[in-house]
């Protein structure tokens, strides 16, 4: 995502939002740049930096070689302040410090950017004096505030910022990505359908307790479909032993949605769509016992039992109740 | 690049620059020290941002011989080892060398460093000087402008534009303001012979920049050359360049605000009453905010005093050479009056005061030079 | 018991949270309920000194100031603790917070204990019911047992609340108190120390009754002012308003009144404001300070209640200037809802004989305007002495009340949240 081109296949509005701003030289005094982790935040805010200094774009694309471009990405460039948490938050002392900067005239140029990283990490003294700073922009000056969290910034702040909105990824571009960070092709699936966050789902990828809880929810459709008796024994001598909070269930409940939906689209022959790839033969043997109707209800059941997890009864229940559906 | 360098030069050079690098900044190139090698000589630089410093080597100066051997080129060095290998070099010569990787050799003597340079192009890029676009001071005169106005630069970041000194051509002068609000310090000097290419008219210096170029230049009666650019200023002596960013916005129009009529005039002796003020501070520096009171008495003796409850009175009387208009009392800062009375540093003293609650005017008894202080009086209740 | 508001006169409540301490120990530590437990300054050390005990402790003789070793001889289980400071404030301010819901005339007076004035809360129920309220409210919020004293001015309420302990209500009405007060021994009378009580038994005055009707002339004589004043109170008289301020002392000088109902008519806002503004000027010439900050306090109809300050780059002192800037932040905050009370604070006060203000270069014209009038008072002031300009200020009475605490905090459940 280093160039606006690769920006636009991830955030194809923002990029529009941003280059055409840039083109037509209306750039905002402040903006609020809000969307999960690996949206691209920080790759847009360099983006603009580049294309406010680089001497060379091609339309609004920054040429990324020439000294400014080489010194933004460094870090070194003058008049691109960064600022970012000093532990925890941005504390008070720091906004002070960009506040004075911005008293002087540029080091180089009189156009000046400054990035704000996890902005609503902000204390509320530095908000307030960051507030204060907002309300009287000087003409050169481009603020851009990074945040994950959008809820956590001052409406104040938020009010006087044009907000950009970075799209969730989609599936299939974080997939690519996955598999470009040595994740297998299925596992790449399978972790791009659960978050779409790249660094996330490579976490995820690695992760033993996630690659047990695959087979195990793998084990008990075996169980359901070729041991109904012993399904309830299953379930508590490994299902509720391994997935044992709320947060962890809605995970194995989530996983046994995928496959489901997986076996509806062998059924109607859309096998693109299918996460559990390795999955294919049991789908096959399956054919003559388990009907597209009772995968359908299936599927219906789980989603209730998703809303019912999320309205905080009892994760045992949900589940055991669950598993008498599916029994049947 | 490569070049052979007489080692007191450059330690000398390595000083002066070392002056406006700072371990605490925020863009990590700036902890580095750039050297620059062309036919004409070796040049050092070190910033900090708000101020730059350039010390310039040359090749030779009056037949003796200061740098040899030069290929040109650049590199960054970090300035926290540099200066103590220069200081403990063996020899009287040193030699320095980098390649294309930015790998730096110093060898003098025996002895040879490696070190790990970096990239000049992530250097920040500084304004040069043009001729055409200066005018020239002596040293001494500069320093006098900067010691009479920077003193009363306010400190608080309330009002960042009067943390500068207001910097004015106009009507073929220099002027020098500084006001934190509560007073005003202004030095005027003609400036007949400058000529119509300088552009610039009105800017703000960071009076932290004025005093680190006062620190820096020593008394002299050479001349120091001075550019403004778009965002900085620069100031050249022969060897050595000095830069500071400007404050950006507009300075108050402060002229307007100086009085031009007053009521009660005294001549008095600047010492006698610098020591007075003192002594009567001895006592208030107590108490929160360090006021005395002025009170004329007679047509020869104006009475200072202080009252501290905690601790004590202070009374003291100073005859004066002349007192005209009316009868006054009046309350304000000893320590801005001592500013100001330093600051003017003349046998005598006129003040020129409006009444209680309105600034007054502290000039020099003659009229030779056009310095002005301005003092705000404390309201007593 | 049913008792309604009076007609005249107030309703003043004393709130006094039982064995204080110990009390939040328990609520901390659900373990130590219902044993006998002890706040000691150094349980290491048998030397230590109780400072205040549980119930439980008190049945078996544990008695405070006693030392260590005699408690736990008296009471062999005795659990033994350090105070945790932070605690007991972090339970007391809740505990003023849960106060100052009811009404803004809440005068904190220690840790443990505060006066209202809950004379304007009749809508609340009766006074019974919003004690009652206060109690279980304490109870269920802070999982801490108080004592609630019910009568129409400080002293009586101060000595209902002794009566019945721990989670007592009792109400005390002038004319029970030849019943219900007259008849205890004068060194348990609020205010009568044991030197006193000493001086007054030697005079055959050994019940609060003999205090009541004994020779007024004899006991002036005998302890000064503050014999009058100890009469009065025996015979059920106390003057002393609840002053939410007390604490603070200089801290801050307001005033707040409810409106005869609930109303969004500016104009009567506006001369609410006005004469708020007026009481707090007059309050601080009388105390000869200036304020750097005012505060205004909006208490909607449905008891919401928002407080709004300005910080000020001058002093203010005048009537005028502090109406000007409590209109401001007042119509700058109101939502425009129906409004139930006004308050007007001048806080960050400074005693004007300190002050002196430096003038500023930009701003001084608005100062040099008046240059005039102010020569006028300072040729006056030099002529007949600084004090034909305010009133003596040494005539607050303080009332003296020994805590292990500095009173500041005892301000800080104002400013914090309201959860």
């Amino acid at each position: 995502m280093k160039t606006w081109s690769e920006l636009n296949t991830l955030q194809p509005i923002v990029t529009k939002m941003l280059t055409n701003g840039i083109e037509k030289e209306r750039i905002a005094h402040a903006y609020l740049f809000q969307g999960s982790r690996g949206t691209g935040k920080k790759e847009a805010s360099i983006l603009v930096a580049k294309s406010f200094f680089c001497p060379n774009q091609t339309e609004v694309e920054p040429c990324h070689v020439c000294r400014e471009c080489k010194r933004i990405d460094s870090g070194n460039h003058p008049d691109l302040h960064w600022v970012k948490p000093d532990g925890a938050s941005i504390k008070k002392e720091q906004i002070a410090h960009l506040q004075k900067e911005f008293t002087y005239t540029g080091l180089e140029s009189n156009q000046k950017v400054y990035i704000i990283e996890h902005a609503d990490r902000m204390t509320t003294n530095a908000s307030n004096q960051l507030l204060k700073f907002l309300e009287e922009p000087s003409k050169n000056t481009v603020a851009i505030l990074l945040t994950e969290n959008n809820q956590s910034i001052l409406n104040t702040i938020r009010s006087r910022c044009q907000i950009m909105s970075f799209k969730p990824l989609n599936p299939i571009a974080l997939q690519q990505k996955l598999v470009e960070n040595g994740v297998t092709e299925a596992t790449a699936r399978l972790t791009s359908y659960l978050t779409n966050n790249v660094s996330e789902a490579i976490e995820l990828s690695h992760d033993g307790w996630f690659a047990k809880s695959r087979e195990i929810v793998i084990k008990l459709i075996e169980v359901l479909h070729e041991q109904k008796d012993e399904a309830f024994l299953f379930l508590h001598n490994q299902w509720l032993n391994h997935f044992q909070d709320r947060e962890q269930t809605q995970l194995g409940l989530d996983l046994l949605l995928i496959w489901y939906k997986d076996f509806i689209y062998y059924h109607i022959e859309r096998q693109e769509a299918i996460i559990f790839m390795n999955e294919i033969d049991r789908f096959e043997k399956y054919t003559y016992t388990l009907s597209q109707k009772f995968a359908t209800k299936a599927i219906k059941n789980i989603l209730e039992a998703k809303s019912k997890l999320m309205a905080n009864v009892n994760p045992t229940l949900v589940i055991e109740d669950l598993v008498l559906h599916l029994q049947r | 690049m490569k070049f052979v360098i007489q080692r007191n030069q450059l330690m000398e050079s390595v000083q002066d620059v070392m002056k406006a690098i700072s371990s605490k900044t925020t863009i990590p190139i700036l902890s580095g020290m750039k050297l620059e090698a062309t036919t004409d000589g070796v040049k050092l630089t070190g910033s900090d941002s708000d101020i730059s410093i350039e010390s310039f080597i040359p090749t030779e100066e009056n037949g003796i011989v200061f740098v040899e051997n030069i290929e040109p080129g650049s590199i960054i060095l970090q300035a926290k080892y540099f200066p103590e290998i220069v200081r403990k070099l063996p020899e009287q010569t040193v030699e320095i060398e980098s390649d294309e990787q930015f790998n730096v050799t110093i060898r003098s003597g025996s002895a040879e460093f490696n070190l790990n340079g970096q990239d000049p192009q992530e250097y920040p890029q500084l304004p040069k000087l043009h001729t055409e676009n200066s005018f020239e001071l002596p040293i001494d005169l500069l320093k006098d402008l900067i010691r009479q106005t920077v003193f009363a630069v306010s400190t608080s970041e309330t009002r960042p534009i009067l943390t500068g000194v207001n910097m004015v051509l106009r009507d073929e002068k220099l002027h020098f303001v500084a006001t934190d609000s509560h007073r005003l310090a202004s030095r005027t000097i003609p400036m007949s012979d400058i000529t119509s290419e300088v552009t610039f008219k009105n800017i703000v210096i960071p009076g932290k920049s004025l005093n680190e170029l006062n620190k820096i230049l020593e008394d002299s009666q050479d001349k120091i050359e001075i550019s403004v650019t778009e965002n900085q200023i620069l100031f050249r002596t022969k060897h050595l360049y000095f830069l500071s960013r400007l404050l950006d916005g507009n300075y108050p129009e402060t002229s307007r605000l100086i009085p031009e009529q007053s009521k009660t005039n005294v001549v008095i002796d600047a010492k006698e009453l610098l020591h007075s003020i003192d002594r009567a501070s001895l006592l208030a520096k107590e108490s929160r905010n360090n006021v005395v009171k002025l009170m004329t008495k007679d047509g020869h003796t104006i009475e200072i005093s202080s009252n501290s409850p905690e601790v004590g009175k202070v009374l003291d009387e100073v005859k004066v050479d002349s007192i005209e208009g009316e009868e006054l009392k009046i309350s304000f800062s000893a320590k801005y009056m001592m500013d100001a009375l330093k600051a003017i540093n003349t046998e005598k003293v006129k003040i020129l005061f409006t009444g209680a609650m309105r600034p007054f005017i502290i000039k020099p008894g003659s009229e030779e030079e056009e310095i002005l202080q301005l003092i705000l009086p404390v309201r007593t209740y | 018991m049913s008792k309604r508001f009076p007609t005249n006169g107030r309703v003043i409540f004393h709130v006094d949270m039982n064995s204080f301490y110990a009390s939040v120990e328990a609520a901390y530590n659900p373990d130590l309920k219902g044993k006998p437990l002890a706040i000691a300054g150094n349980p290491e050390q048998r030397k230590g000194i109780i400072i205040t005990s549980s119930y439980e402790a008190r049945a078996k003789g544990v008695k405070t100031t006693m030392p260590l070793w005699q408690a736990k001889e008296l009471c062999p289980g005795l659990r033994v603790l350090t105070p945790n400071f932070d605690r007991y404030r972090e339970a007391s301010s809740q505990m003023f917070q849960i106060l100052a819901e009811i009404t803004p005339f809440v005068q904190p007076v220690s840790i443990d204990e505060g006066y209202m004035d809950i004379t304007e809360c009749a809508e609340l129920g009766t006074p019974v019911e919003i004690a009652e309220m206060i109690q279980q409210k304490i109870k269920n919020e802070l999982d801490l047992p108080c004592s609630i004293g019910i009568a129409p001015n400080k002293f009586l309420a101060k000595m209902a609340s002794d009566m019945k302990k721990p989670m007592g209500i009792t109400v005390l009405r002038k004319r029970e108190l030849p019943t219900k007060l007259w008849p205890m021994p004068i060194n348990e009378m609020y205010g009568v120390g044991e030197k006193t009580a000493d001086k007054l038994r030697k005079i055959d005055i050994n019940t609060i009754g003999d205090l009541a009707k004994a020779d007024s002339y004899h006991l002036k004589h005998l302890l000064g002012i503050n014999g009058e004043r100890l009469q009065n109170r025996a015979n059920g008289y106390d003057p002393r308003p609840v002053d939410p301020e007390a604490v603070s002392d200089f801290k801050s000088i307001g005033n707040s009144q409810t409106l005869p109902y609930d109303t969004t008519d500016e104009r009567e806002i506006e001369a609410l404001l006005h004469s708020l503004s007026e009481k707090v000027a007059e309050r601080m010439k009388r105390k000869s300070v200036v304020s750097e900050n005012i505060q205004v306090m909006i208490r909607y109809h449905d008891r919401k209640t928002i407080t709004r300050s300005n910080q000020l780059h001058d002093y203010v002192e005048l009537s005028e200037d502090i109406f000007h800037i409590a209109s401001t932040l007042f119509f700058a905050n109101w939502n425009g809802k129906p409004i139930r009370l006004l308050g007007v604070t001048a806080q960050h006060l400074t005693e004007k004989e300190e002050m002196t203000k430096q003038l500023d270069l930009f701003t001084y014209e608005n100062e040099a305007k008046n240059e005039k009038l102010y020569d006028v008072v300072s040729q006056l002031s030099d002529k007949y002495g600084k004090n034909i300009f305010k009133k003596n200020k040494s005539y607050e009475n303080k009332s003296s009340v020994s805590t292990s605490f500095q009173k500041d905090f005892l301000d800080d459940y104002k400013t914090k949240k309201k959860k």
